[in-house]
């Protein structure tokens, strides 16, 4: 296999863990917790999109705006249900909730769009067919979900930088009290935390859809992976949850074309551990890990 | 004396499990044999999180490894169940010591990620190890006999399942009503003010996971005999939702709620059983639901309405079930955030 | 001369750059009670946190018996005879007020995972002699009506007072309350009086008292060391410091100052 193959590949694949990346790290920044369930609402909305696109034939671009909606809104639901009404009261039955409510998503994507072994394909955005760019073999749609991907992480940066909610988001996390004393009311910036980080998730489900597949069980690894990320890059900073995306994906790409392909699917596992037991601040980290 | 206190009740529920082989027929009897298991299950988990208050995933991990060291044991190495299964308890016991390591420099949020990211990896070893694991299609365990004893191996298994589970749920309960015990709620309950009473939190967590480790291996290894079967899959994520949810219906921090919540999950998992989404619904909604709106589990209900079931360190919910009075708040979770 | 119970050398501690804590020496003797006073940002808790080991010094050493503790972990310095209370009640939810008591003997109880498991009798008599010692900890204080209530359930000030019962039921050699007497009212304050000097005269423990309420202070106080800006500015009986210039102007005069604007 060619070295420049598995570097695509693998900052594909990368560019596509980072998004899962940050719709944790935007929900970390702002509440304090991980979502258990950020892995689950991931594969949700690609089932979401995949009913869309394929059973009602509605278009591409039009699916990624829906899933995008829809994903929002399952991350309201997810505040609504989980946090809101735990977050005074302590981390075990919030994650707890969480967990809860993963695996209802797992279920109910399970009963309405098949069995365990079932895959769902999507249909690819563009020509599955390799093209040959001189010595380098580029797959198009890797190369669309890439663009996808940039795209994407644009939007949120514009939304962060100069939207009020964005900025409202940004205050909070700095300083839910101080945000508090001047009328920012946490309660919704924690409901369109939950909201943005799975709106992000949602479009990298859309993109995932036509290289992965979809089944009921790939929420699980997309969040180790995505937490693996996240972690590298601090657990707090967007640009670290990006970086540590890339990382990932090209690591488990090297990993896998050169070692075995089954060790792909463990690189999340080895990532956080070596984060955490060697670096817990992570490569852009400001904050580190509280530690006993 | 209480007629319904806990006493009584567990006396009659161990009568009722005495004689249960001779009127059961041999699916009951599976049944009441995997209560048994996921009983010790839920009190390993329960010891970890409901006493000393360390939310981990790893038990789904234990529990494969006390079944695959048991049943690997005997087929590698030919060692007699004898052998293997106390054997194969203690390796469980021994990677739950080992993984608390690395895991307890963290907290909160991170011990539980690294410790699902550990249950993942065991998944892969389990899988990909083909030469020893035999990989996706797993290993039939050897039979085993119980020979001299006149007893089938169904039956003899039964015993053996409730011999321990009696053993151990004793064990449990002596052990929280002990120094031991106190100092795994007092590291729950305020890790500085245990320290400051002279309570090392390394050892102690470390301790909860050695011990959570063996009661799930040890649950691991009855339940390799109980399926004369090895595979991945018995140990998956799903296992993740079960235990939790058994120790969340039954009661945090209650050894009887562990018991009481094993025998109303296994139930509901047998009438569930022909589908798996609808396992998945119900139990990640009775988590839900349990920890919104009870998070005493069932057995704070019997302490309330019925005499003679209070516990030791037990004397307040473990969490709140109130929202925190005003003049003294605790720091809610999402001031935490702020760095 | 005694020896002195705690000694602190030449404490000094900074964060980021900012000095909290300079070159701080404190002797105090068994069975003294010491108050520790000083304006806000003085340093007083940073100076507690450094002696119970929840941070290192940069500089400077500390004692406890003419043992050297410091760098040791906070569990082992309370084993070595160190206990404390905190500034907000963190009694243990899931506990009532005896287990509470019993929690606190931790250090001077053997019984390990099997001995307990097993229920061996070693451990049953060990048990015992727990909650008998426990029970007697709470009729000192007071208490013994509550044995059996969650800790939750009491009063802020009642349970302050099981606190420092459950610190003193080990037997330490030094005691640091830290503000243990925010939140009660006037007559509350003459019974906690009462007890501290109760304390220090039947246990013979040495008490540092951090505190804000500055007649209790003066009144139970055997010595007074004043912290400002990180540095000991004075040391003395009440009397002494109540009268010297600098504390007033550092200190009390801060305080009239704001009090006034």
């Amino acid at each position: 296999m060619m070295l420049s193959y598995i570097l695509l590949s693998g900052v594909t694949t990368g560019a596509l863990y980072a998004l899962v990346a940050l719709g944790i790290v935007i929900v970390n920044k702002a509440t304090g917790v991980i979502n258990f369930a950020q892995g689950e609402l991931f594969m949700f909305s690609g089932f979401l999109a995949w009913a869309l696109h394929v059973q009602f034939g509605i278009g591409y671009p039009l699916t990624l705006v829906l899933a995008i909606a829809g994903g929002f809104l399952l991350g309201v639901m997810t505040d609504r249900i989980a946090f809101q009404p735990l977050k005074n009261v302590d981390v075990v039955s919030l994650v707890l909730a969480t967990v809860g409510i993963a695996f209802i998503l797992r279920g109910v994507a399970r009963v309405i769009w098949g069995g365990k072994g079932d895959y769902l394909t999507f249909p690819p955005i563009t020509s599955p067919e390799p093209i040959m760019i001189g010595e380098i073999m580029i797959i198009p749609q890797q190369l669309a979900v890439l663009a996808g991907a940039v795209l994407i992480m644009a939007l949120f940066w514009l939304f962060f930088r100069y939207t009020r909610a964005g900025k409202m988001m940004q205050a909070t996390a700095d300083n839910a009290k101080a945000a508090t004393l001047v009328g920012i009311r946490t309660d919704r910036i924690y409901a369109l935390a939950f909201g943005t980080g799975t709106a992000v998730a949602a479009a990298a489900a859309v993109l995932a859809a036509p290289l992965t597949l979809l089944y009921p069980d790939m929420g699980f690894s997309f969040f180790i992976k995505g937490f693996a990320a996240a972690v590298l890059g601090g657990l707090t900073s967007l640009p670290g949850a990006i970086l540590g995306g890339l990382l990932v994906g090209i690591a488990e790409a090297l990993a896998g074309g050169y070692i075995a392909s089954s060790l792909m699917e463990v690189s999340g596992f080895v990532v956080i551990m070596l984060v955490l037991v060697i670096m817990p601040s992570g490569l852009l980290g400001a904050r580190r890990l509280r530690r006993v | 004396m209480a007629l319904f206190g806990r006493r009584n009740v567990l006396l009659v529920l161990l009568a009722v499990a005495l004689v249960l082989p001779a009127v059961a027929n041999s699916y009951q009897l599976y049944i009441g044999n995997l209560v048994l298991i996921y009983t010790l299950l839920a009190i390993g988990m329960n010891l970890l999180l409901g006493f000393a208050g360390q939310l981990a995933f790893a038990n789904a991990a234990m529990f494969g490894i006390g079944a695959y060291g048991t049943g690997l044991l005997q087929v590698h190495f030919g060692l007699p169940f004898a052998i293997a299964f106390p054997a194969g308890a203690l390796i469980a016991a021994a990677v739950g010591l080992a993984i608390s390591f690395p895991a307890l420099r963290l907290s909160g949020l991170y011990l539980a990620l690294s410790t699902l990211a550990f249950a993942q990896f065991t998944q892969w070893i389990f899988l990909h190890w083909e030469g020893v694991t035999f990989g996706a299609g797993g290993f039939k365990t050897p039979q085993i006999s119980f020979d001299p004893l006149p007893v089938s191996k169904p039956v003899g298994l039964y015993y053996l399942s409730l011999l321990v589970a009696v053993a151990l749920y004793i064990f449990a309960r002596n052990l929280v009503a002990s120094r031991v015990g106190r100092a795994f709620v007092a590291v729950r309950d305020g890790e500085v003010a245990a320290q400051s009473l002279g309570v090392d939190l390394l050892r102690t967590k470390a301790l909860a996971f050695g011990i959570s480790g063996f009661y799930a291996g040890v649950a691991g290894g009855l339940y390799s005999q109980a399926l004369n079967y090895v595979s991945p899959e018995g140990y998956d994520l799903f296992q993740i939702v079960l235990h939790k949810a058994m120790i969340v219906v039954g009661g945090m921090g209650s050894v009887a709620g562990s018991l009481l919540g094993a025998g109303i999950i296994i139930i509901v998992l047998e009438l569930l059983r022909a589908v798996k989404g609808a396992q998945e619904i119900v139990f990640g909604g009775i988590l839900l639901v349990f920890v919104l709106f009870l998070r005493g589990g069932l057995i704070s209900v019997i302490q309330r309405y019925v005499k003679g079931w209070d516990e030791p360190l037990h004397a307040a919910p473990p969490r709140r079930d109130e929202p925190p009075p005003l003049a003294v708040p605790a720091t809610p979770v999402a001031e935490r955030a702020a760095p | 001369m005694t020896a002195p119970a705690l000694r602190v050398e030449g404490v000094s501690v900074g964060f980021g750059g900012v000095r909290v804590l300079e070159g701080v020496d404190l002797d105090v003797k068994p069975g003294e009670i010491r108050g520790l006073i000083g304006p806000n940002g003085a340093g007083k808790t940073t100076l507690l946190n450094v002696i119970c080991g929840i941070h290192r010094p940069d500089a400077g050493r500390v004692l406890l018996d003419g043992v050297p503790i410091t760098g040791k972990k906070p569990s082992s310095i309370a084993q070595l005879g160190l206990g404390r209370t905190f500034q907000t009640s963190q009694l243990f939810r899931g506990m009532t007020v005896l287990e509470n008591l019993m929690a606190g003997l931790y250090r001077r109880t053997t019984t390990n995972v099997l001995a307990a498991g097993l229920n061996l009798r070693s451990h049953r008599e060990e048990e015992e002699r727990t909650e008998e010692a426990a029970r007697k900890a709470l009729e000192f204080v007071g208490m013994a009506q509550f044995a059996d209530r969650p800790g939750t359930a009491l009063s802020f000030g009642q349970q302050r007072v099981v606190e420092i019962a459950r610190t003193l039921i080990s037997e330490p050699r030094v005691v640091l309350l830290d503000e243990p007497a925010v939140g009660l009212s006037l007559n509350r304050l003459a019974e906690f009086d009462a007890l501290l000097r109760r304390i220090r005269d039947e246990k013979g423990v040495a008490l540092i008292l951090i505190e804000h309420v500055i007649r209790l202070v003066m009144d139970v106080c055997d010595r007074v060391t004043v912290l400002s800006s990180g540095r000991r500015i004075a040391e003395g009986v009440p009397d002494e410091v109540r009268n010297d210039r600098q504390v007033i102007e550092a200190y009390l005069g801060k305080e009239l100052r704001a009090r006034h604007s």
